[in-house]
């Protein structure tokens, strides 16, 4: 049964590892530089809390270079959830074809026939998981070590959730896939679901699972330990209590000093010279809580819609 | 020990009934047709007794077994081609026999080899690349190597070409005079199967019309012809499946052992298509009881 399995999920696998493939050949380039880039800084021996100034500047220039492509970098988060998906298609297929009834009159029980094809199809995507997340930790490895693992376009790519996010993505194609019986949309629906639910678990969710800590600090000072390489959700000047100063300053002046997604905290002091900063953030280290909840919690729905598709079929498909 | 016998099966699809009250018994080592029109609850049957959907009421064994309770010892014994032989496209033939080999203990390899071998089928080949004809055989080479006690075969050949359709029931021919299973095939035209079937089953509406042998059918059938007048005399004694009348005589199928004993009725044997046919457009038509009533008048 297992070859078999294998047999029907080969092109699909073998389009899943071209992807992972794809996803090397294109980071491996710019890896290897970023790499060397990172030596050649003697970035290293710059990753403490409390960097010398020639360290900041390093960073700062470090970061600056290799920012943008970082970001670019973010949408391989889309990766499981092609994987997923993909993995789904064979055996909706299947049902679409009506070729789960050649199967069916073999000797092997529709219940070993769907529990080894789901456990397969769910295996390869357990592997294909390992493997993105190893490449682009790997590629993150020196961003990582100046700036961090917390924010969510990083956060997404490294750790354990994207084996959570592909088992995710497969569940999702599949349950659609076995009550429609149609690969083509299935694929679709799944990967649009997944899609929605990611960014509103980003957006929303996460932050609602994990409330943020806040902080206020003397914006004289230094940054305070605790905000090394965290998640950021939001630095603004305030009073002495956090609450924010300057309530006359509008969107369009703070904009002035946003460089993409953050906030330059030296525009802000330079243009409002606020006695107090007051932060909304997830310590660094949360890190490994927050990843194993949230791939539990993935990978938890996941399984589960991947049961309900065998128990669909097992009832429904004759 | 019958090769499938049901008692009163009935399957439901939501609200619509695709087979009731079925009752019939069709023996070890014969090979029956099951005819009817598109609908009737053919697929359904054949289904139901290979396990494939399970019964809403009534009971059915096959060779002695509930199909879906103990399926590790039931599937190795039943074979099945599905209408229109679905096989995987993307297989080649020699992906399908592996198939075959990896699913089916009582596997016989040497048989499948030497069927594709005697078919001229490259064993490389994609099946998406076979003839209609071709991928009919080598679905029935995947259930024949199965080594089967029963093989049912849904509307083997309505998607065949004249040619491949002897061909096909040549081989299911073959394989019954040397291997003696039993075979349930369906069919919606009645020509395909009588040359190879012993016993016949008409489904119509969901329901089994006529169930027998087919010398039994044969013998039991047959077309009386007399005046108009005396129908009702004749019909009480015996089952009437079709009733023709002109202006001067009234000619009428019936199902009956007992003789006409009446020198103005005349007695025809007839062929059993003529009685298939008869037994589904009654079912099509049903002649309202009224109406027998007012012929008796």
């Amino acid at each position: 049964m297992i070859w078999v399995s294998w047999r029907q999920q080969r092109a699909e696998t073998i389009v899943a590892a071209l992807i992972l493939v794809l996803v090397a050949l294109v980071l491996l380039p710019s890896g290897l530089h970023m790499a060397s880039a990172y030596d050649h800084d003697g970035l290293a021996a710059c990753v403490g809390a409390h960097p010398s100034p020639a360290c900041s500047e390093a960073i700062g220039s470090f970061t600056a270079r290799f920012d943008r492509i970082g970001n670019l970098i973010a949408w391989f988060t889309l990766v499981p959830g092609i994987i997923g998906v993909l993995l789904a298609a064979p055996f909706v297929l299947q049902l679409e074809h009506g070729t789960y009834r050649l199967d069916w009159t073999q000797s092997v029980s529709p219940r070993r026939w769907i529990v080894t094809k789901l456990g397969l199809a769910a295996g390869a995507a357990l592997v294909a998981s390992l493997l993105l997340t190893g490449i682009v930790t790997w590629w993150r490895g020196p961003l990582i070590n100046v700036q961090g693992r917390m924010e969510n376009s990083v956060y997404d790519s490294v750790g354990t959730v994207p084996l959570g996010y592909t088992l995710f993505a497969l569940g999702l194609a599949l349950a659609v896939g076995v009550v429609w019986r149609r690969a083509a949309p299935a694929v679709l629906v799944g990967f649009g679901a997944y899609f929605a639910l990611r960014v509103f678990f980003d957006l929303s969710l996460r932050t609602r699972l994990f409330p943020p800590h806040s902080l206020t600090w003397r914006a004289s000072g230094a940054d305070p330990p605790s905000l090394h390489h965290a998640w950021l959700i939001s630095e603004r000047p305030s009073d002495r209590l956090g609450h924010p100063v300057y309530p006359h300053v509008t969107r369009a002046q703070l904009e002035q000093c946003a460089n993409g997604a953050r906030v330059s905290k030296d525009c802000l002091l330079t243009n409002f010279h606020p006695a107090f900063m007051h932060a909304v953030y997830e310590p660094a280290s949360r890190f490994w809580t927050m990843q194993l909840l949230e791939t539990g919690l993935f990978a938890g729905v996941g399984v589960v819609l991947i049961a309900f598709a065998g128990w669909w079929t097992h009832r429904r498909a004759a | 020990m019958s090769a499938l016998s049901a008692q009163g099966l009935g399957k439901r699809f939501g609200s619509t009934w695709a087979l009731r009250e079925c009752t019939l018994d069709v023996p070890v080592g014969s090979v029956t047709a099951l005819v009817g029109p598109n609908g009737a609850g053919k697929t359904t049957l054949l289904q139901l007794a290979m396990g494939l959907l399970r019964p809403t009421t009534g009971e059915l064994r096959v060779l002695g077994l509930v199909p879906r309770d103990d399926v590790v010892a039931f599937l190795p014994r039943v074979a099945f081609v599905a209408q229109d032989h679905p096989l995987h496209r993307r297989f080649t033939v020699r992906d399908t026999l592996k198939l075959g080999q990896k699913l089916n203990p009582s596997w016989d390899d040497d048989l499948a080899r030497a069927r594709i071998e005697h078919l001229g089928l490259p064993l490389d080949r994609k099946i998406a690349k076979l003839s209609g004809g071709q991928q009919s055989q080598v679905a029935l080479t995947l259930a024949l190597a199965k080594r089967p006690e029963l093989l049912l075969l849904d509307e083997p050949v309505a998607s065949l070409d004249p040619l491949a359709r002897r061909e096909f029931l040549s081989t299911v021919l073959e394989v019954v005079s040397e291997t003696g299973i039993s075979v349930i095939l369906s069919s919606h035209i009645l020509a395909d199967l009588e040359r190879v079937c012993d016993h016949l089953v008409i489904l119509s509406h969901a329901r089994t019309l006529l169930v027998g042998a087919i010398d039994d059918i044969l013998a039991e059938h047959r077309l009386v012809t007399g005046p108009r007048a005396d129908a009702a005399s004749v019909a009480r004694g015996s089952d009437v499946i079709r009733e023709r009348r002109t202006e001067r005589q009234t000619s009428l199928l019936v199902r009956s052992n007992a003789h006409v004993y009446d020198a103005r009725w005349e007695q025809h044997e007839v062929d059993l298509e003529e009685i298939v046919l008869a037994y589904l457009g009654a079912d099509a038509a049903p002649v309202p009881e009224r109406e027998l009533d007012g012929a008796a008048a």
